[in-house]
């Protein structure tokens, strides 16, 4: 009997986060087709091309060397933040809902701020061939600062990532323990419960400010466009991700549309009360809540640049303050 | 233990960008020497696309040199087309037919539209506002057709030529008519965009104020053009030019001399721009488009100064039997590149590359003196 | 069509590096790709500027001295498969810049493209042409198709 609960739920698991993942390939494709490009009045890319067909191109393409001090950790990180992102999706499943420790707000915020490690990680790491190593005869006679230590763009790219993870992503976590206050739990099955009985915590006063809050921090934690300063353009190019190619880079490109979803999920658990789970129609709850919240995000990357200090600071000082808000007025 | 090597003076660390970076249309060098994401300092690197476009043009006659000098720029490939040839049509002393010159200041006026426009929406690419950037290269297009229907290619158009404008580049009814309904569309959709543009206040917090050129510093600094007239001068070579007599227009100047500025700078410019092509059109005379009746002769070094797109441009060469001889052409980027170094200075070095290119920089343009090394 | 040539066909991400001409081609390949009125995406060709990323290396100019090791160091950092489309005249015969004094060739260009990376596809024009760099990007379609 006790087997068989356990072989039930591994399934059910399983389903669940197939098609979730599935789901998921399409979202950065929706973001790009149906946001991006619709607002600049162009046709824009196939659906499945940036996150489906992409990553089988990539995985077909041959592997190359990494130029990276430590080649073997390089490569290895993009597959932690895609298991990390796994391990927050299989957290939220009614199934997993049996171990308190995997399923509680403590751990979910243990594996957003792994995936933060990782970007610090991966811009320490990667030394591409767009900066320093550039074959360019720089020490000449008569330039200047000849003695200057030189770093790679991605060098900066890390010391910002690290910046983020300090204040950059407090709003986020500071909306994922706002229902705490409602359900006076930090178990994921105390707060869908909770909201179950008393309706979700989204319609409460409480409820709508973490939820705007919550939104500011899904979009810093995508470094969606103008919280993106860890892969500017103008500057950092990539950023953490210049040296990935081929298998890799499929990976990262994954990555990227899952956690999209997997955040869009958090916040259906959170704040309607509805987990991902393929035996009810609540995951199309969780399906709804994941492209709404790609349409907001694309619709606000489209008509902002990338932010510098300037404008990160007082952003993020203002949704914090919103956050704290909402805990105290849950709280009351 | 190693020996200590000391340090001339503080500087954190040095990040290099270029000769391929997103922020630059061009190949160039740039290293930018920070402190906490703070540039201190930048060095410019450029000869990067150095082709030699003077010596080659040394001992070629000059209706070819002259062709060849659209070649130095894709951007304002026509500018320096018209001030070769006026280099050598002042020389010559040759009569240059009304409806030739009013053409020329058309060419002319759209090409500062082009520049202008390419100038917003790289700005804002910069900026990573790619919508913005599309929108101004939708409407852009509208003045690459202008520039395809007149001149027969979209970049190098050649209109110029000895004596007047080719013959292929004059204007009948119908085309006069598609310019004057295109620069109504232009307008429209170029006045919604700085309306929007200057209501967001996002992207205006994130211009105002960034990469600040003083006026006292930008005289040092001899640096020429919008960015010049953006910091508050009111310098333009239009107004002395002959061609631009019989036209009536504003010199725009902005107070500040910042991104902003310089970006509203170039949108008003465009404006004027509008305001110049449409009493071209009504006012076009009739007559000859090219004046054939002129004698070649040896001349002495002849020096001739426009006003293009980005700032004054010079031409001088001398004529030898019908070659050009001691060839200089000095474009309005080599002086601003002064004015690049300095804007850097104190933002952070996401804004660097934007401080960058607030001074309209066009590097292939300048990349062309030889140095002659003696051994 | 397997599924390798199925997802190549459908994702193509093309690099562009110019070496030094006239800025003609560089505003015009930019164009393609920003420009609405062209827009290269519902093509599926995605611009990047990351050569771990890129498929096609779109060249432009005759490639100067300084340019040269750049040139070489990217397409090197490039994983297979690859291909280059050299666009515009300089890039595929050095332009007006190559052979300037009668037969004697310039000292200032190392070009054309060909001679330091192999080029798959050459487009011509002074400048190229929006359309012609579209065309020349997808025209590659079928080597990228069949490499392995």
């Amino acid at each position: 009997m006790f087997e068989s609960t356990i072989i039930n739920s591994v399934i059910a698991v399983v389903l669940t986060v197939l098609v979730c993942f599935i789901i998921s390939t399409l979202l950065p494709g929706i973001e790009r087709k149906y946001i991006h490009a619709r607002i600049q009045q162009r046709i824009g890319p196939p659906v499945t091309s940036p996150g489906i067909m992409a990553p089988i191109k990539f995985m077909f393409k041959e592997n190359v060397e990494v130029s990276s001090p430590v080649p073997g950790l390089y490569k290895a990180l993009p597959i932690i933040c895609f298991l990390v992102v796994l391990c927050v999706l299989i957290a939220l499943t009614p199934e997993a809902y049996k171990i308190p420790a995997l399923s509680s707000l403590v751990a979910i915020v243990g594996f957003l701020k792994v995936e933060e490690i990782c970007y610090v990680l991966m811009g320490a790491l990667s030394k591409s061939v767009m900066s320093v190593r550039m074959p360019f005869p720089d020490n000449v006679k008569g330039g200047a600062h000849l003695n200057a230590t030189k770093s790679f763009v991605e060098d900066i790219s890390s010391k910002r990532s690290l910046r983020m993870i300090t204040y950059g992503s407090f709003p986020l976590y500071l909306a994922l323990f706002a229902p705490v206050t409602a359900a006076r739990s930090i178990f994921l099955s105390d707060i869908v419960s909770y909201q179950q009985i008393h309706g979700p915590f989204l319609f409460t006063i409480s409820g709508a400010i973490a939820a705007i809050v919550f939104f500011i921090g899904y979009m810093i934690i995508l470094n969606e466009y103008p919280f993106s300063i860890i892969k500017a353009k103008s500057d950092v190019i990539e950023g953490p991700y210049m040296e990935y190619a081929a298998k890799y880079r499929a990976v990262v490109v994954v990555t990227r549309g899952f956690f999209m979803f997997v955040l869009g999920a958090i916040f259906s658990v959170l704040f309607i009360g509805i987990p991902p789970t393929i035996f009810s129609w609540g995951i199309l709850v969780n399906i709804l809540v994941a492209l709404i919240f790609v349409f907001m995000m694309g619709i606000f990357s489209a008509f902002s640049p990338v932010f510098t200090n300037r404008q990160l600071l007082p952003t993020i000082l203002g949704t914090t303050l919103l956050g704290i808000l909402a805990i105290v007025v849950g709280l009351l | 233990m190693d020996e200590k090597v000391p340090r001339s003076n503080i500087i954190e660390t040095e990040i290099p960008m270029g000769t391929v970076h997103p922020a630059a249309l061009e190949p160039y060098r740039v290293r930018f020497f920070v402190e906490d994401e703070i540039v201190q300092e930048a060095e410019i690197t450029i000869g990067v696309n150095h082709r030699g476009i003077e010596r080659i043009m040394e001992g070629l006659p000059v209706e070819k040199a002259n062709a060849l000098t659209e070649k130095i720029c894709g951007i304002c490939s026509n500018s320096h087309i018209w001030n070769s040839c006026r280099t050598a049509e002042m020389g010559l002393g040759i009569e240059i037919p009304e409806r030739a010159k009013y053409i020329r200041v058309l060419m002319g006026e759209l090409e500062r539209l082009h520049s202008h426009f390419l100038y917003l929406a790289h700005g804002c690419e910069v900026l990573s506002h790619e919508t913005f950037s599309m929108r101004i290269f939708y409407m852009r297009e509208i003045v690459m057709e202008l520039l395809a229907m007149v001149g027969g290619n979209r970049v190098q158009y050649g209109c110029s030529v000895l004596g007047g404008v080719r013959p292929r580049c004059d204007l009948d009814e119908a085309k006069l008519l598609r310019i004057k309904n295109d620069m109504d569309a232009l307008e429209e959709g170029l006045t919604g965009f700085v309306e929007r543009f200057l209501a967001d206040s996002i992207l205006m917090s994130r211009i105002t104020g960034i990469g600040v050129l003083p006026q006292k510093q930008a005289i040092e600094l001899a640096v020429t053009g919008p960015t010049l007239r953006a910091t508050g001068v009111a310098r333009d070579l239009r107004t002395t030019m002959f061609e631009y007599d019989d036209f009536d227009f504003n010199v725009i100047t902005q107070p500040d001399g910042d991104v902003k500025s310089n970006l509203i700078m170039r949108a008003l410019e465009s404006f004027e721009s509008i305001k110049l092509i449409r009493q071209a059109i009504a006012n076009i005379p009739e007559g000859k488009v090219i004046n054939r009746d002129w004698e070649m002769f040896d001349t002495d070094i002849t020096e001739s100064y426009i006003e293009v797109p980005r700032g004054t441009l010079y031409h001088s060469y001398a004529l030898e039997s019908g070659r050009v001889r001691h060839c200089i052409i000095r474009t309005p980027s080599m002086a601003n590149i002064g004015a690049m170094q300095y804007a850097c200075i104190g933002d952070q070095i996401t804004d660097a590359q934007l401080c960058i290119v607030q001074c309209d920089p066009c590097f292939t343009c300048t990349d062309r003196a030889i140095e002659i090394v003696r051994r | 069509m397997g599924i390798k040539s199925f997802s190549r066909a459908r994702a193509i991400h093309v690099m562009l590096v110019y070496t030094g001409g006239c800025n003609g081609c560089d505003i015009e390949i930019v164009n393609s790709i920003l420009s609405p009125r062209f827009d290269a995406e519902q093509y599926k060709v995605f611009l990047t500027w990351n050569p771990r990323e890129a498929d096609v290396l779109v060249v432009t100019g005759p490639v100067t001295h300084l340019n040269r090791k750049p040139l070489e160091a990217i397409y090197e950092a490039i994983p297979n498969p690859k291909l280059v489309v050299a666009a515009g005249s300089c890039a595929l015969m050095g332009g007006v810049y190559k052979n300037c004094y009668g037969d004697i060739p310039s000292e200032e260009i190392e070009g054309p493209v060909e001679n330091i990376i192999p080029v798959a596809a050459k487009v011509p024009g002074c400048a190229v042409r929006p359309q012609d760099v579209l065309a020349g990007v997808v025209s590659l379609l079928p080597t990228l198709l069949d490499a392995d």
